[in-house]
């Protein structure tokens, strides 16, 4: 028992620690904060592992600024029934040894009640079976389709769509181009196979036809015999399901080979960034598409105004809803345990309830006693029952003179 | 608090292990292997998929892991008989990228990147996760202990005295009468079993395996864990391990407690606090905390 208190005190010396850390909102207003979780009970505590180092690098930081700027936002609203919010961080190092370890301090020194911003699969799926044996619910914006198939016995909550989801919605926006013979040209990934499955099924039930399935390791320099096989194809369309550096030279290639077809990857494949390196003839024509946060959302719209001059990423929207979800859960259940938030979770993320699009209006109208249901930056946030996220819109864009011009949204 | 230090002191062990294996091949034999998180691979594999698929019982897959390293392991040696050095290190680097690439592309095996997921673990679901987590401490640290034993025994046995006259050079110890390549193999070979094992019992704590853990980053831990502790000296390689795992940990708590410093900083500070310190200790104690300590004898004639 006496232990026990020890470390609840610790706990309560590092969150004035930690209150000072990470609240970039000058030191007053934080010092304030942490005098209200003095007098109101111990801080319920939310961990975030995104990849603040590693490939995910780029990514992790606006994630966890999103989960910090709602959890300021509900502290600022009164917290959970009066209790403060605090976010510990960990780096996940987009590794899953090192996103184990990570999870295992959040879980076991901050003792967290819900953990977010898991970006890497491999990791996800790491951390998933930590997080459902501690009964602590996890947000992730990882799209590897197995995921959601562990017996995370609803743990686990995906706000990305799944890869099956993401091909047949690009499929769909093909056929609807005028596409019928497409070359799917697959880095080696969980989803090559899964993707090209999805494609075949789609193609053939359209009356096209997927003409060539090649899968070629991430790391190579040279595609040679890949374009020639595409040119022998004569496919109208290409797909290229890779990543940004083997699709910066694939493009080239098929340009010098003089491919004139479609030419279509996932956004994160063809990014700005590509269009800068690349000249405009090589990239002009080019089409990509992602699953687009609801950006005429009030939620949206919100996140962006904090974000300023830096762009929303997708994934930062996610983690945005991540955060407003656990906050919104926890208050409807009237308990910050990692349990009741899982149950939660759908009661007030859909359904009949007034719609609110952030967690200052969700909390008041909670405290009044009325349902809700939360509509968030990456939309409307639905969990089907296995944990994934339903009715997500997609952005269809075009490279045309170094810049990338809007298609569809749909 | 505890279940995380019980949590770390697991994963500690399974350094550990890999830098007792590890100390075999490159402390007592002199060979650079850079390829270890290969063999960790082959054994988490074997096990993973030993117990998962063909439903074999926990230990065997296990022994298996360690077996199937070892043989690999003596494949390796075979392999890179001739070179030494910097071509040793870039062959063995090498042959762990292999692994890796063949654990993402063999589908039908493995699973591809998706990983293993669902590996069982001894008495798993059964306890609670505090009690799973203190077995695998018991576990893994008994398992430290008999590796030690037995690799220090075989130290200095006359096994490895030839080990370290290979290491000092190979010629003398050949001209001397040993079959050198025998010897390196047999090293090469005991070293990456330990080495199978760790992987091996790490694939049943994770419950999840996946090529993108085998990066080559486990295996600079590794290294520098060894060195950190000292190369040669079986104590080293364990103190080496303890060392790291705290250097990577203690870490997060140091930085925390800088003020003003958001968790975006913290990561970098992270990552140069731990650089900064395997620099200051290889510039200042080159030859670990605990160096090699060998027994040697006094010259004949020397001593009245």
């Amino acid at each position: 028992m006496t232990k026990f208190r020890i470390g609840r005190r610790a706990a309560l010396r590092r969150a004035a620690g930690a209150l000072y850390a990470t609240s970039a909102a000058g030191a007053v207003s934080s010092f304030a904060i942490g005098g209200k979780a003095f007098s109101q009970g111990a801080p319920i505590v939310f961990g975030a592992l995104p990849p603040l180092t590693g490939a995910g690098g780029p990514y992790g930081p606006a994630m966890l600024r999103a989960i910090q700027a709602v959890v300021e936002e509900a502290n600022a609203a009164g917290g959970i029934r009066g209790r403060q919010i605090r976010v510990v961080a960990e780096d996940d190092q987009t590794n899953p040894d090192a996103g184990v370890r990570g999870a295992r301090k959040l879980i076991d020194v901050d003792r967290v009640s819900a953990m977010m911003g898991t970006w890497a699969s491999s990791v996800t799926t790491a951390v998933a079976p930590l997080c459902w044996e501690n009964r602590v619910p996890l947000f992730t914006v990882s799209g590897a389709d197995s995921i959601t198939l562990l017996p995370h016995q609803g743990f686990i909550f995906r706000t990305q769509p799944n890869s099956k989801l993401q091909i047949e919605t690009g499929a769909d926006f093909l056929l609807r181009q005028g596409a019928r013979r497409i070359f799917h040209l697959a880095a080696q990934s969980p989803f090559a196979q899964s993707s090209q499955d999805v494609l075949v099924a789609k193609f053939r039930a359209a009356g096209g036809e997927v003409v060539g399935y090649t899968v070629y390791e991430r790391e190579k320099t040279a595609f040679r015999s890949e374009v020639d096989a595409i040119m022998r194809a004569r496919a109208d369309t290409v797909f290229l399901n890779g990543y940004l550096p083997d699709v910066t030279i694939l493009l080239r290639e098929l340009f010098r080979a003089g491919f004139d077809g479609r030419r279509f990857a996932p956004a994160y494949a063809i990014n700005q960034n590509l269009l800068n390196s690349l000249p405009h003839e090589v990239t002009n024509g080019a089409m990509t598409w992602q699953p687009s946060p609801d950006v005429d959302s009030g939620a949206f719209k919100r996140l962006e105004r904090l974000f300023g001059n830096t762009a929303v990423d997708p994934y930062s929207a996610q983690t945005n809803d991540h955060a407003a979800l656990a906050i919104l859960a926890a208050a409807a259940a009237g308990d910050a345990g990692g349990v009741a938030i899982r149950d939660n979770v759908r009661r007030i993320s859909q359904g009949d309830g007034e719609k609110v699009d952030n967690v200052t209006d969700g909390l008041r109208a909670l405290a009044a006693g009325r349902a809700i249901n939360y509509e968030g930056s990456s939309g409307p946030v639905e969990f089907d029952e296995r944990g994934d996220i339903r009715g997500t819109k997609f952005r269809y864009e075009r490279a045309a003179g170094g810049r990338f011009e809007l298609v569809e949204l749909r | 608090m505890e279940a995380y230090i019980v949590a770390m002191l697991v994963f500690a062990g399974f350094y550990a292990l890999m830098a007792l294996g590890l100390n075999v091949i490159w402390g007592l034999a002199g060979m650079v292997n850079l390829g270890l998180v290969g063999f960790f691979a082959v054994g988490a594999y074997a096990s993973a998929l030993l117990t998962t698929k063909l439903l074999w019982p926990m230990p065997l897959g296990w022994a298996a892991g360690a077996a199937i390293a070892a043989v690999a392991g003596g494949i390796m040696a075979l392999i890179v008989a001739r070179l030494r050095g910097d071509y040793l290190a870039i062959v063995t680097l090498g042959f762990a990228e292999v692994i890796r690439l063949v654990a993402s592309n063999e589908i039908w095996l493995t699973n591809g990147t998706d990983g293993i997921s669902g590996i069982p673990g001894p008495w798993r679901g059964d306890v609670s996760p505090q009690q799973f987590n203190l077995i695998f401490l018991a576990l893994v640290w008994c398992a430290v202990g008999i590796a030690f034993l037995l690799l220090s025994r075989a130290s200095h046995s006359p096994f490895g005295r030839v080990l370290r006259a290979v290491r000092e050079d190979e010629d003398v110890a050949a001209v001397a009468g040993k079959p050198v390549l025998w010897f390196k193999l047999r090293a090469f070979a005991l070293g990456a079993a330990v080495v199978g094992f760790a992987g091996a019992l790490y694939a049943h704590y994770n419950a999840y395996i996946a090529p993108d853990g085998f990066a080559p980053l486990l295996t600079i831990y590794i290294v520098l864990a060894l060195t950190a502790g000292g190369v040669g000296a079986m104590r080293g390689a364990v103190v080496g391990a303890l060392f790291v795992v705290l250097l990577l940990e203690s870490t997060r708590f140091l930085a925390q407690e800088i003020p003003g410093v958001t968790p975006v900083q913290k990561a970098a500070l992270r990552e140069s606090i731990i650089a900064l310190s395997l620099i200051l200790l290889l510039r200042f104690r080159p030859q670990g905390l605990i160096p090699e300590r060998t027994r040697t004898h006094s010259r004949p004639g020397a001593t009245p």
